[in-house]
Order: structure tokens, then sequence, then C-alpha cells
């Protein structure tokens, strides 16, 4: 290879690194709105619609390997959830009757259901048509954008309820983090950048939900004197401006303390499947109404999920779910 | 710029165009062992074994421009790995490789882990601080086996469509000459 052959190559690879260097600086320095920014969203909202497509078009085969997938731990699963559902059965029928005496003294104290989300509210139910390549972030690509009203920092919550399954899919899913005119990033609760203000029912324990590279959900900041017993719901409480209050996160799943650390280290069980979602429904909060509120009611795609907290004979909450397939589930927690 | 030059870069610019459909199409939607194949950084290998790290280079440095949009990532990150990757791999051919399918698989395997393992320097510089241990079981070696699997395939399938030539033309080339 002749010598200028070489320093031509050299020169080159040189140049495209001081390129790609120049573009990852601007890239950080710039605004929202420069110009790099602003070729990256055009070019990506030229790509969304084919991925949109995509999306459908994978689905069978996502779907074909996750049923291979699933073969393997199916026999285990059934065993487990056998004595799951004989388990539930029992607690079934104990909640029934609290169910009912709640809604005996609900009429007796002639109490309202609030909606937990401000008046006016509405659900925009959007298709994912994109997920994080690494673990390294956890986000999704949706196919909403500006132009259906979407905008910077809106709670997603899911849209992919599950019959038998009390709130299965339909907990917080995370925020709009960015947005084009027919897409919008979604951070996911479970990135290790994500962190939602969040109180655990039945104890009244307020904390705040983070995730992690791992793709767990854990709850910090709740102090080590509280009791917390696992089983008992978290929802978000309405701090930070972001999240309006009372949307179901997960469980607690297992609690755990250390000597070293003044919090508890609580383990969350999210009530979604991260890596199958599908669809989900963004929060269309209007601008003028604060997102606080004491009670739930979530209506979209004919799903409804009341989630109510009384407290005149201790503390204990009710969360029922009604979905297409009439499936009714309760759960109570007595602290 | 000579016609077969032009025509050569015409099946890269077509490589590439191939990539985008394919990655953001299909390959972004379907998981396998938990991670996605990445085909963007899989053709910067296969063009830097075929054509040479000058070419490998360049190819990288616009896949890696088109992977940043597409997943929304700063733009240059991706460009700055594969511009690194394909210049390396494309060296690393010409001073040593006989090029099969597999040793193919193979650089790609290791390729795709070393990228791996330097964009996840850049994610914690950034942010996320995750277990080193714990990204290389669940990250790095997954997608590395994925990504090595299917390069031995698609390197044969792009030499025997003539999209790309043999490997090692360019040992031959570099052996003869003075680098």
């Amino acid at each position: 290879m002749p010598r200028n052959k070489v320093a031509w190559r050299r020169f080159v690879f040189v140049a495209l690194i001081i390129a790609a260097l120049a573009v990852l600086t601007v890239s950080f320095r710039e605004t929202e709105s420069g110009p790099v920014h602003a070729v990256q969203q055009g070019t990506a909202g030229l790509l969304a619609p084919l991925q949109s497509w995509g999306a459908r078009v994978a689905k069978p085969f996502q779907d074909g390997y996750d049923w291979v997938a699933t073969l393997w731990s199916a026999h285990k699963d059934a065993e487990r959830l056998a004595t799951q559902v004989q388990v539930l059965q029992g607690e079934l029928v104990k909640l029934q009757e609290q169910g009912q005496e709640n809604q005996r003294l609900k009429s007796l104290l002639g109490f309202q259901d609030k909606g937990t989300f401000p008046a006016g509210t509405d659900f925009l139910v959007a298709r994912v048509t994109g997920k994080s390549p690494t673990r390294w972030q956890a986000w999704i690509q949706i196919d909403k954008g500006t132009d259906d009203g979407l905008r910077v920092d809106q709670a997603v919550v899911g849209a992919t309820p599950l019959a038998g399954e009390s709130l299965a899919g339909k907990g917080l899913v995370g925020k709009v983090i960015e947005v084009t005119a027919h897409a919008a990033k979604v951070l996911l609760i479970t990135d290790s950048e994500s962190s939602v203000a969040a109180k655990i029912q039945g104890s009244r324990a307020e904390g705040i939900v983070e995730g992690s590279v791992s793709g767990r959900l854990s709850m910090d900041y709740v102090d080590r004197d509280i009791s917390v017993d696992p089983k008992l719901v978290i929802v978000t409480s309405g701090f930070g401006g972001v999240y309006p209050a009372d949307i179901p996160i997960g469980i607690v799943a297992n609690v755990g303390e250390e000597d070293v650390n003044i919090y508890k280290e609580i383990e969350v069980q999210p009530f979604l499947d991260f890596r199958v979602l599908e669809e989900v429904m963004v929060l269309l909060v209007p601008e003028s109404s604060g997102i606080t509120g004491p009670a739930a009611t979530i209506r979209a795609t004919g799903t409804t999920s009341t989630t109510s907290t009384t407290g005149t004979t201790g503390t204990s909450t009710t969360t029922s779910t009604t979905g297409t397939t009439g499936t009714s589930t309760t759960t109570s927690t007595t602290g | 710029m000579g016609r077969k030059q032009l025509i050569a870069a015409g099946k890269v610019v077509l490589l590439l165009v191939f990539a985008v459909i394919l990655q953001t199409v299909l390959l972004s939607h379907v998981r396998v062992l938990g991670v996605t194949a990445d085909l963007f950084l899989i053709l910067t290998v296969v063009v830097a074994v075929s054509r040479g790290s000058l070419e490998g280079a360049v190819f990288g440095f616009f896949a890696g421009l088109v992977a940043d949009i597409a997943y929304y990532q700063p733009l240059g990150v991706r460009a700055l790995i594969y511009v690194l990757a394909g210049y390396f791999v494309g060296m690393f051919v010409a001073r040593f490789g006989t090029v099969s399918p597999w040793s193919v698989a193979l650089l790609a395997g290791v390729t795709s882990f070393l990228a791996q393992f330097v964009f996840g320097v850049f994610q914690f510089m950034m942010g996320p601080r995750a277990a080193l241990l714990t990204m290389i079981g669940t990250q790095m070696l997954p997608e590395a086996v994925i990504d090595g699997l299917i390069t031995a395939p698609l390197y044969v399938f792009l030499v025997r469509v003539r999209l790309l030539p043999a490997g090692h033309l360019e040992t031959a080339r570099s052996r003869g000459g003075d680098e």
C-alpha cells in the first residue's frame, strides 16, 4: 500500500473522530431547540411511522419466541400459581366481605369517590413502537406526539389489563421526556434515572420509588421506624408535580434493613410487566388544574379502576378493578 | 472517482439503507436473551473486514449517526464508537487475519463486547451506575453472542450476492504494502 494511502486513511480516521466528538459536544451543549436536535428530531419523526409499522410486523415473531421461551418455565410456574390461587381464593372470600362492609360504611358516611386525576383529565391510548436497545436505559417510544396533545412530563399509565390479575397492566409506566410531532419517548419508572414520589397504602409511609439498570424497582427514604409489611400496595403520592396521586405502582415484595442505612430497603414488584408493553395511556392533565387527589377513577378502553381509603376502623384500603372480561378482584390491607 | 469505486460506494450506501430499515423496522422489536441485535455494528464489522479500515470507519461513522437518531441518543456517541470499531477491525484483519465466516463471527462478538463496554463507560459517566458484572451478564455477553451469531450467515450472504468482496482481498493487499 503506498505511503500516501496510509496517510490518507489515518487522516480520514482522525477527521471522523474529530467530527464525532464535535457532533457529540454540540449535541450536549445546545438546547433542545438547537439545530442538531432539530435534525435528530426531524429524522426520528420520519422513522417513526416505519417503526410503528415494524412493531406490528415483528409482533408475531416476538410472540412466537416468547411462547417458546416461556415453555421452559411453564411447569414450575403452573405449580406455583396453583398454590397461589388456593391462597388467594381464601383471601378473596374474606376481602369480598370487607368490600361489602366498606360499601356500607361509605354509604353511611355519604362518601363519594372523587377522581384521582384532576378534573378534565383525558386519556390518550398510544401504541408502543420502540424500546430502548440496551439495559442501560429503560424507555419506550409511542406513536403519539405533539400533534395529539402530548407534552413533556405527562404521566403515562398501562393500558393492557389482564384477566384475573387485580391491577396488572394498569400501573404507572413513566413519564414523557421527549416529544416530536408524531412520536414521543417515555422514560419508564424502571430506568435508573427515574424517581417517583410514592406512598405505601396501609402503613402510609412515604418515599421515593427508584429504578435501576437491572430493571428492579425499589422504594427508598422510608424511615426504619415505620412498619411496612409485604404485599402492601404502593401508589404515587402526588408530590413532585409530575404524577397525579394514587396511581398504583406495585406491591411491596420484600422489606430489608441494614445497620448502616437509616432507611428501609424496600423491593417493589410492579403491576406492569415492562417487557411486554404494547399499549399505554397518556394522562392529558389540564395545565390549569392541580394534580393531587385522594381517590382514583381511570376510565379508558372499558376499564375502570377505583382506589379508595377509609380510616374509621384502622386503615383499610380497597382496590377493585373491573375489566372488559368482567373480572373483579379486591385487595385489602388492615394496619 | 472511477466507475468501480462509485459502484462500491453505492453498494455500501445500499447496505446502510438496508441496515436502517431492518434494524428500525424489525430487529429493534425482537429480543433474544433479553437483548436486541445491533445490525449497525454488525455491518460496520462486516464492511471493515471486507473493504478495509478506511471504509469500515466511514461506514461506522454514518451508521453510528443513524443509530443515535433511531435510538434517541445524544448524537455522536455511537458514531464515535463505531468509527473506532470499523477502523480497528479493518486494521486487525489487515495485519493478522485470514477471513472465514467463523472468524468474522468471533471478531464481531469481541467487537460488540468491547463497543458495549465503551458505551457502558460513557453511560456510567452520564448517570446510570450499574454493577459491572451485572451488565456483563445481562447485556454485554448476550448481545456479543447474538451479534456474533448473526454476523456469520450475514457475511456469507453479502459476499455471495456480491454486495461485499470477500475479506481475504484486504489481507493480500495489505501484506503486499508497507503498512
